[in-house]
């Protein structure tokens, strides 16, 4: 389980960058996580949120990835 | 080795698969390689498209599989498990790839290229063709992409898909490819011995995959300019703002509802008076009869009401592709997810279900850009509860007659404005209330991934945008329209026969009886006498007999009988047999109830669109009473109940049809039919009955 005092990416606040730690959780949608870039030392940025707060739009590898903030709270990171 | 004995097999016919992810320009590579797909249809047993296109280069024929869009091969959707099925030739009746293209994005490069380190491990001869390389270097970024082929052991052409550029050596490399030597395995060893242990297989894999793709890519890509803030940054962050967004967004999904409703609308007049005069020309030539009632009231009706949807479907599609195309799609999902979340869909189900408040059909096919399977089967189960524009007639003939115009609160709000708007509202609360339920039942489960790339910006492409709405259009008329059809004939078959001209001489005779003993009943007012008098003169006059002997025919049919048995049924929701009969009717298309009920009130063919056709039926039902009584029918909580009852209930067959078609069998179609009916007979009972009890 997550330790408490690693932050996650959903508490990374708009305009934001941080380094990606690790992806807590090895069910599909940590794969996928990891598939799409998000993995261990790669710098995420987020970049946007939607109107009513969720999803999350992040900048990672070049591109642009939308994820909800539930699995962003599965994203352990550090600052940068 | 099954691929290479399907290469033995195929030595005239060349086989490529076209792999990548999605929002990659792989649909504009196919139709710049292949053009039309020569074939279109599903994967035998599930519902993932399979799109075949045919081209000769260099004297051989060339068939090119594209693959659906997938992230990873490790698959996690069926979609992707059907890409992995047909690399390794394990897909039924399709051919073993010869070869296999990697289409990456060049302006996405690193993500891109995770897909094509997979690919390389198939062992199949692998060409990398990479797509929007302009875009990428007029953002300065430069692909050496012969230093890229040298570290990835296997052909790279980079492609400008729609102005041509670099497609004849792509097709000279897939030519040559099946003499070529498949490339190296990467090599992911000592990534995968940095990556610490305790991690799963999988994801160790991916971990080391990344540091890989690092590797490769260093030095052989390189970035004139620093990747500074974009005006297509800037636009982003316009069309994600909380006020400014939400604003544009409201707008383009006002247009595009607008326009699949109005745009759409003269088109559709457009085929209906001219299957109209198609009719008048098949009732000139054909001699009266069952034959020309068949091809009259069956077929060219069962084909009109084929032909009126294309409009809708087309325009929706065209916007859905130009939406898609220039990367709006993504963003509308990803503004709209937080709120159908809380009813248990996602963002992507919202176009759907939008486009299902003009008609469901369209709305349904757009279901298709939901790629996670549950939340599309979801959106399509409850896309026919949102109320379509063909029952805003029966609202406003019913909420027109039976609702009493008086103000509720305010002195502008009419109760039948009121009315209106409520049973729209209560097609979305029920939709919601449904997607929730089964969300939490039927389809639970591991919690689904959102995760969605929103893809650059960046101008559709005509051709792609084209052969969308035409594949949409086509796969519509091929499939459902001989469905559709089909019902039309079953149910004109079933309002026609058995026919008996001695018992509808006989039902019309005694209706002519009554008529005159009331007419000379001086028990009754001048008035009333008066009024029996004018029906029975009406009666005597070519069109009254003849709309009394429709009526005697369609009362005596199949289609009568089955009214009233089940009258004890609909009783409970307040209806006469003939309102079940109209409702049965209805089944094909609930427009149709208006038309059946004007048939069963001895009135013919009224058109209740025209304002004397909905007077005369107004009338006609305003007069309807119970069997043998002096009881009205048409009662406010009748009327109301009949509205509930057509806001939720399935009476539509090409819905249906198109379920089945979009979900690959019968099983969702009877799924949706039964759980909407039986919605819609409880919801019109606690109208009816809770209406009866207040006294309306």
């Amino acid at each position: 389980m997550k330790p408490q005092h690693v932050p996650s990416l959903d508490r990374v606040a708009v305009g934001d960058t941080a380094r990606v730690v690790d992806v807590v959780g090895s069910d599909p949608t940590g794969l996928r996580l990891l598939e799409m870039g998000l993995t261990p030392g790669v710098p995420v940025r987020v970049v946007a949120q939607a109107p009513l707060g969720d999803p999350l739009e992040l900048e990672v590898r070049g591109y642009r990835l939308s994820i909800r903030r539930a699995d962003a709270a599965r994203v352990a990171v550090a600052s940068c | 080795m099954e691929s290479a004995a399907g290469r033995d097999r195929n030595r005239t016919r060349l086989t490529a698969a076209l792999l990548g992810n999605p929002n990659t320009g792989k649909s504009t590579l196919f139709t710049a390689l292949a053009g039309i797909p020569t074939r279109i249809g599903n994967y035998p047993g599930v519902t993932v498209e399979e799109k075949v296109g045919r081209f000769s280069h260099a004297g051989r024929a060339i068939d090119i599989i594209d693959l659906p869009g997938t992230y990873s091969l490790a698959a996690q959707s069926p979609d992707e498990q059907v890409a992995v099925d047909v690399l390794h030739g394990r897909m039924k009746d399709v051919p073993a790839p010869d070869c296999l293209i990697v289409v990456a994005d060049a302006t996405n490069l690193e993500r891109n290229l995770y897909l094509a380190g997979q690919a390389l491990e198939i062992g199949l001869p692998t060409i990398i063709a990479l797509t929007l390389s302009d875009v990428a270097a007029a953002r300065g970024v430069a692909i050496d992409a012969e230093e890229l082929a040298r570290r990835l052991g296997c052909p790279v052409v980079p492609v400008v898909a729609p102005t041509g550029a670099g497609i004849p050596q792509l097709r000279d490399l897939i030519v040559a490819a099946p003499h070529a030597p498949p490339p190296p395995r990467p090599d992911l060893a000592t990534h995968l011995a940095a990556v610490d242990g305790d991690r799963p297989p999988a994801a160790r894999e991916a971990i080391a995959r990344y540091a890989w793709i690092e590797t490769v890519l260093a030095g052989a890509v390189r970035r004139s300019r620093p990747a500074a803030r974009t005006l297509e940054e800037r636009i982003d962050a316009l069309l994600t703002h909380r006020v400014w967004g939400t604003l544009l967004f409201a707008a383009v999904m006002l247009a595009l509802f607008t326009s699949i409703f109005r745009l759409a609308a003269p088109a559709m007049d457009l085929i209906s008076a001219g299957m109209d005069q198609l009719a008048v020309w098949a009732e000139s030539i054909l001699p009266p009869g069952a034959i020309r009632s068949l091809v009259v009231d069956g077929i060219l009706a069962g084909i009109g009401g084929v032909v009126v949807f294309v409009p809708q479907i087309a325009l929706l599609f065209l916007f859905i592709a130009i939406l898609e195309g220039c990367g709006y799609l993504s963003r509308a999902a990803f503004l709209m997810d937080r709120l159908l979340v809380a009813a248990g869909l996602s963002g992507k189900s919202f176009i759907p279900l939008l486009s299902s408040f003009a008609c469901a059909i369209p709305g349904i096919m757009a279901a298709r850009t939901i790629e996670n399977r549950r939340d599309r089967l979801l959106t399509i189960l409850v896309a026919p509860l949102m109320s379509c524009s063909a029952r805003l007639p029966v609202y406003l003939l019913l909420c027109g007659a039976f609702v009493p115009d008086v103000a509720v609160g305010v002195s502008w709000l009419r109760l039948p404005a009121v009315v209106l708007a409520g049973l729209y509202a209560l097609g979305i609360v029920v939709a919601a209330a449904v997607a929730l339920l089964l969300s939490r039942t039927i389809f639970h489960g591991p919690p689904q991934p959102f995760v969605m790339e929103l893809p650059g910006w960046r101008w559709p492409q005509p051709a792609v945008v084209l052969e969308r709405v035409r594949e949409a259009a086509w796969s519509f008329m091929k499939n459902a329209g001989t469905l559709i059809v089909a019902v039309s004939v079953v149910v004109w078959a079933l309002a026609t026969y058995p026919r008996d001209e001695r018992a509808i001489d006989a039902e019309v005779a005694a209706v002519r009886a009554t008529l005159a003993a009331a007419a000379g009943d001086p028990a009754r007012s001048a008035a009333e006498r008066a009024e029996s008098a004018a029906e029975l003169a009406a009666l005597e006059s070519d069109d009254g007999l003849e709309a009394a002997r429709r009526g005697a025919a369609q009362r005596q049919s199949a289609l009568g009988r089955a009214g009233r048995l089940i009258e004890p049924i609909v009783r409970p929701l307040g209806w006469d047999w003939r309102i079940g009969c109209a409702a049965i009717a209805s089944f094909p298309a609930r427009e149709v109830v208006l038309g059946t009920l004007g048939v069963i009130y001895n009135l013919g063919d009224v058109d209740p669109g025209e304002e004397e056709g909905a007077t005369a039926l107004v009338r006609r039902l305003r007069a309807a009473r119970w069997d043998g009584t002096n009881r009205r029918v048409f009662t406010l909580p009748a009327a109301l109940s009949i509205m509930v009852f057509f806001a939720l209930c399935a009476q539509c067959a090409s819905t249906l049809v198109i379920i089945g078609r979009e979900t690959g069998g019968w099983v969702w179609p009877l799924v949706t039919f039964s759980y909407m009916t039986i919605l819609a007979w409880l919801a019109a009972f606690a109208t009816y009955q809770i209406g009866t009890r207040l006294g309306w």
